[in-house]
């Protein structure tokens, strides 16, 4: 085996090393933040890079957020980084992928050299904008969506920068969680300098970084052996959105998936052009969502590095829904369309393999986003679990996240002791999977009665196009979205009156087989 | 003899037993009886050939309950829940178990759709919002009787606050349904976090029958034969009266491992070491527990197959790598050692029945470790020719030679242990170069020195009973009753003697259960806003100032920074409660002559060298033994590596040191 510097034994030991590194900081983030999103949710992730700014290993938690990190550190290096500083961002037209998620990248240095990046992204509840919870449904601008971070100095030389500090916090309206939040992510990068320190002064600083690149390799080797596994040829697919949240209408995907021998190309010709509404994704957002339909192919002993990345060529046209530019409303494309993109390209790598990949999930994350009035300073994010689809090896789990989420829901309990508000239900809607020999996942129900007035977002879809089936199953149940009575579209946003109940009932999975 | 105190533990093929008197240790070991364990246990009572009548305890360990939960072979359980929330067991945390196998679900739930009852109440922080509908309730009623459930897990929402209609609706089931086990959420688990506490609930309820019944057979043979009436360890590291251990299945999941762990700091503790990270690697599996000043560490954040178990359980990482994990090559060429196990049949190919894939007890022996021609349990002959051609085989996938192939596998494996006693360790905020290594199981004592320069370790204890420590570790456990008590404020809004006064009520149930127990207080803290506790010691906490600054230091050292600034906030309260039993000391004799059995050819980091190999049963006190070099065990073997010294001190444990490292 060529151009190895590292005998096999040591480089499985490192990488094991590397991605328990990035485990840690996971633990370190969650465990330390303020927020129910990040803290009950973990609506977060944790990354290490190398010093060229390749992913080197990654806490597998919410593969939107993965997928896109690799740009956050571009964009950091641009800024020539030095050791000791932390860069804040959430800009998704430079690094970033929609303003709630801020990312925070630090140098990791070893004598004043740089040798990698810690990075560590979490959807904050709030920061600012035109709605509590900053995720509006009806925004037109990603100005109206909440303060734009780019690449900037949260701290230098060790310290905070206090005067970055107090701008974000005065944009925000939960300042106080925001803080504890923020901390919480910083003592997560530091916990990755520490260790890899650490494990420098073990190895040796050259094995170590021989390592990052051997690890890398092997990634990309594997990945591209089990591309060439795949026949070459070109399938397509497309599917819709239903509205962005100004109109109604069903906004066409399609793309078309190639392959020659062990590389894949993704091409999104034909796919509408950015909307008026918030639901356009910035590239970062469809890679993501192209990598994750990779991963699926892949086996599960692969790590998850930027070898993943490099047989890949992804094709999307410049001010298209798939690759907006600014100031196109961004917020719902990260948590609704990334999950559609994954849906179509999956459909189009099916042509491939047929037998791997299952029918389809609930293809939503039912966004649910409710605030509380100006004087009481509460923000409420919830993203509600489904169908899975069914596949060749059995029925399609209920009543979970299926796509480009895998966040943990709130408890009940937390949460009624930490809102005005309770729950009235929440449980599985039996029978809503799609049927076939293989039954696809119900879906659920949560309801909601506030008990002051407050502000609601709703970000959803699959309201009208249930997930589809395969192989002769029958499509799954499409989701709805009630207040009191009343039906509500899929991405909309109302004020309540206490005593109001919104209900979510969440799409159930395509079934697999007649 | 007289006054033994006898320990048993049952494991998945041995069933072992201690007993200690006099100063004096009596050991046996027999087959397990899967099928009832408690034929195992009375075998071991007659091979040991003890006199009934001298027996002053009885403690037992098995995995009774950890079995019926792996192989989900409970009893047939419902559950009666709040209505509109029917499914909490099922959705779980609603987040999936893989991110891109979409096909892999979470492991089915323990009560099924069917056996999912609901009644209308509800309770919120504050307390009632509507009351318990009887009318309801009898419906429930009338479809448990329909179903004919063995068990029943009443789980409403915050019951752990406010647990009035749980208890009516236990009082109703327990008249109505008189031979279902009833377990109530405010009763097993009263904490906060509906999916948690009901899960814990529910597993109560699917072992309860199981356990009791096992137990009460147990019981009758124990005292039949004339002995005490059994203890059973629990998952926390104490033991409890049957009676209690059948009403509480929950709390017996890890009874077996639990004992390996009580007698690992026992043993240690005589020899004057207090700070350990125990290390038990058996054929398929290793375990690793960390140990504070001669105290198992426990956790309530257990997740057992795959059923979250939130119940203080002695805080144990079990990684699946074994001796007998199989090496293999993956598609990118790097070496990999199990999970797949090649168990004991057909077993590693240098036993020569059928096994061709090499494991890790084969690359030991290629290298020196083991010995050519060992037999082991009488029955299976290692042979090194075979364990070389599958080395040879296996590592020519990734270009290496048997010997680098076998190099190679030690290590991986190794570094699946390293990373286990990593989790136990740096991640709970302990540097495990102030901590001995303390090595049991079979293979423990082969990779333990290899572990500890990996992890910066000086010191690794082998105890003499090493293959036997888990009973030897029941014979000396107290008893323990564990007790929680949310209390959810702000430490600001308290005040000394309310903390007081809810100790006092916990400290007078202990009373009414044991007889004059020592209480140990604890408390769950966290910052205000944050949602995950950390436990901290309160026993001589003045006031409440001290238990915020506890807080502070222990945050600081689980997750490296703390907030002096910031309001700390109680969760819960807890009390352990325990009665020391009498623990008789350990003696070890003069040595034999020469205990040099031999040499023979090992390798260490690629170089051969001739080690002498010791027999460990004529080494005995002060007996000294320089690395390299072999000691033989009765059942395991340690390697000694270069660089490391050991002697054999007055209790009978090899303690290792490693020289100017």
């Amino acid at each position: 085996m060529p151009d190895r510097k590292l005998d096999p034994v040591t480089l499985s030991v490192l990488a094991s090393a590397f991605s328990g590194i990035a485990e840690e900081m996971g633990a370190v983030l969650i465990r330390g933040s303020y927020s129910s999103n990040i803290k009950e949710r973990r609506d977060c992730s944790a990354a290490l890079f190398d010093a060229r700014g390749r992913m080197v290993a990654q806490a597998e938690h919410i593969p939107v957020h993965l997928g896109a990190m690799p740009e956050a550190v571009v964009a950091v290096m641009e800024k020539d980084p030095e050791p000791g500083d932390v860069f804040a961002l959430n800009d998704p037209y430079s690094g970033g992928t929609h303003l709630p998620d801020i990312t925070l990248v630090s140098p990791v240095s070893l004598d004043e050299e740089i040798v990698g990046y810690a990075v560590t992204r979490a959807h904050h509840s709030d920061v600012g904008g035109m709605s509590p919870g900053s995720m509006p449904s009806g925004s037109r601008e990603i100005f109206q969506e909440g303060l734009i971070i780019p690449p900037v100095r949260l701290m230098q030389g060790g310290e905070y920068v206090g005067e970055i500090l107090d701008l974000i916090l005065a944009n925000v309206r939960t300042p106080a969680l925001r803080r504890g939040d923020l901390r919480a992510q910083i003592a997560a990068n530091r916990i990755a300098e520490t260790r890899l320190v650490e494990l420098i002064e073990r190895r040796s600083r050259d094995t170590v970084l021989a390592a990052f690149d051997e690890v890398i390799a092997y990634t990309e080797r594997r990945t591209r052996g089990a591309i060439r596994e795949l026949p070459d040829g070109r399938h397509s697919a497309e599917d819709v959105l239903e509205g962005d949240g100004i109109t109604d209408d069903d906004i066409p995907i399609e793309a078309s998936v190639e392959i020659r021998d062990d590389t894949m190309t993704i091409d999104f010709s034909g796919t509408s052009g950015a909307v008026a509404g918030n639901v356009n994704c910035p590239l970062a957002v469809t890679r993501s969502a192209c990598y994750f339909a990779l991963r699926v192919l892949l086996p599960g002993d692969v790590p998850a590095n930027a070898g993943t990345y490099a047989p890949l060529d992804i094709r999307a046209p410049e001010g298209s829904l798939v690759k907006a530019g600014s100031p196109s409303a961004v917020v719902a494309g990260n948590v609704e369309t990334s999950n559609r993109i994954a849906d179509v390209v999956l459909a189009a790598l099916s042509g491939f393999a047929p037998e791997r990949i299952p029918a389809q999930g609930q293809g939503t994350m039912n966004n649910l986003i409710i605030g509380g009035s100006r004087d009481s300073g509460w923000t409420y994010y919830e993203t509600i679990g489904g169908g899975q689809g069914a596949s060749a090896k059995g029925p399609g789990p209920s009543g979970v996240h299926v796509g480009m989420s895998n966040t943990l829901n709130t408890p009940v309990e937390a949460f009624e002791l930490e809102y005005p508000m309770r729950v009235e239900r929440y449980e599985l809607l039996y029978g809503s999977g799609g049927k076939g020999e293989h039954r696809g996942g119900d879906g659920i129900v949560r309801s909601v009665r506030v008990l002051e007035p407050a502000t609601l977002s709703l970000l959803t879809d699959r309201r009208r196009h249930g997930p589809r089936g395969v192989a002769g199953g029958q499509p799954g149940e499409p989701g709805s979205n009630l207040l009191n009575e009343e039906e509500l579209p899929s991405k909309t946003g109302r004020e309540l009156e206490p005593g109001d109940v919104v209900t979510v009932r969440t799409p159930g999975g395509g079934g697999y087989g007649p | 003899m007289d006054d033994l105190r006898l320990g048993v533990d049952v494991g998945g093929t041995f069933t072992d037993l201690v007993a200690l008197g006099g100063g004096d240790i009596i050991t046996a070991k027999v087959p397990s009886t899967p099928l009832d364990q408690s034929e195992g246990v009375m075998n071991s009572v007659r091979t040991a050939e003890i006199e009934v009548r001298n027996v002053a305890a009885f403690a037992h360990g098995m995995t009774v309950a950890t079995n019926a939960l792996l192989e989900r072979r409970g009893a047939r359980t419902a559950i009666v829940t709040t209505e509109g929330f029917r499914d909490v067991l099922e959705i779980a945390r609603q987040n999936r178990p893989s991110l891109y196998d979409l096909a892999i679900d979470r492991p089915p739930a323990l009560v099924p759709r069917e056996l999912r009852f609901t009644v209308r109440e509800r309770m919120g922080p504050e307390g009632e919002i509507e009351a318990l509908d009887e009318g309801s309730l009898e419906k429930a009623v009338a479809a448990l009787k329909e179903a004919e459930v063995e068990a029943v897990a009443v789980c409403l929402l915050f019951a752990f606050a406010h647990p009035e209609h749980e208890r009516r609706v236990g009082e109703v089931l327990r008249a109505e349904l008189p031979d279902a086990h009833i377990s109530l959420s405010s009763e097993v688990l009263p904490e906060f976090r509906e999916y948690e506490r009901f899960s814990t609930t529910a597993a109560d309820a699917y072992l309860g029958p199981r356990l009791a019944a096992y137990l009460s057979n147990l019981g009758s043979e124990v005292e039949g034969a004339g002995m005490p009436e059994p203890l059973v360890m629990q998952s926390s590291g104490g033991v409890v009266e049957l009676s209690t251990a059948a009403s509480g299945a929950a709390a017996c999941v890890l009874s077996g491992p639990a004992g390996g762990v009580v007698g690992a700091a026992y043993v240690a503790g005589k020899s004057g070491y207090r700070n350990l990270l125990t290390f038990d690697m058996g054929g398929t599996s290793s375990d690793v527990a960390p140990i504070l000043e001669g105290e198992a560490l426990t956790t309530t954040e257990s997740t057992v197959a795959g059923v979250p178990i939130k119940l203080p359980m002695i805080d144990v990482h079990t990684v699946s790598a074994g001796g007998g994990s199989v090496a293999w090559v993956d598609a990118g060429g790097a070496p990999r050692v199990g999970p797949h196990s090649a168990g004991a049949d057909p077993g590693p190919a240098a036993y020569g029945k059928g096994g061709e894939e090499p494991t890790v007890t084969d690359a030991n022996l290629f290298l020196g470790y083991l010995q050519d021609g060992a037999t082991l349990g009488g029955e299976v002959t290692l042979g090194r020719e075979r364990t070389a051609e599958a080395l040879e085989r296996v590592g020519g996938e990734a270009g290496m030679d048997a010997l680098k192939a076998a190099l190679g596998v030690v290590q991986v494996a190794n570094t699946e242990m390293v990373g286990a006693l990593r989790v136990i360790s740096v991640e709970r905020g302990l540097d495990p170069r102030e901590f001995a290594l303390v090595a049991f199981g079979g293979a423990g004592p082969l990779h333990a020195c290899s572990l500890a320069e990996e992890l910066g370790m000086q010191t690794v204890l082998v105890p003499k009973g090493s293959g036997v420590l888990s009973a030897l570790g029941l014979a000396v456990s107290d008893l323990r009753r564990d007790y929680v008590t949310p209390l959810l404020a702000s430490l600001d809004d308290l005040d000394r003697k309310d903390l007081e006064s809810t100790f006092g009520e916990l400290e007078d149930r202990a009373s009414e259960d044991l007889d004059s127990p020592e209480f140990h207080r604890r408390a769950d803290l966290r910052y205000g806003g944050q949602s995950f506790e950390l436990m901290v010691e309160a026993d001589d906490a003045e006031n409440l100032e001290d238990l915020a600054a506890r807080f502070h230091d222990a945050h600081e050292r689980r997750y490296g920074y703390r907030m002096d600034g910031e309001k700390v906030e109680l969760v819960n309260l807890r009390l352990t409660a325990t009665v020391s039993v009498e623990k008789p000391g350990l003696e070890e004799s003069e040595p034999e002559a020469d205990a040099e059995r031999g040499r023979r050819k090992a390798n260490f980091d690629g170089e051969w060298t001739e080690v002498p190999v010791m027999d460990r049963t004529r080494m005995g006190r002060g007996s000294e033994v320089e690395g390299p070099a072999v000691v033989e065990f009765a059942e395991a073997t340690c390697v000694v590596r270069p660089g490391w010294r050991g002697r054999i001190d007055e209790v009978g444990t090899l303690i290792l040191e490693r020289e100017n490292a």
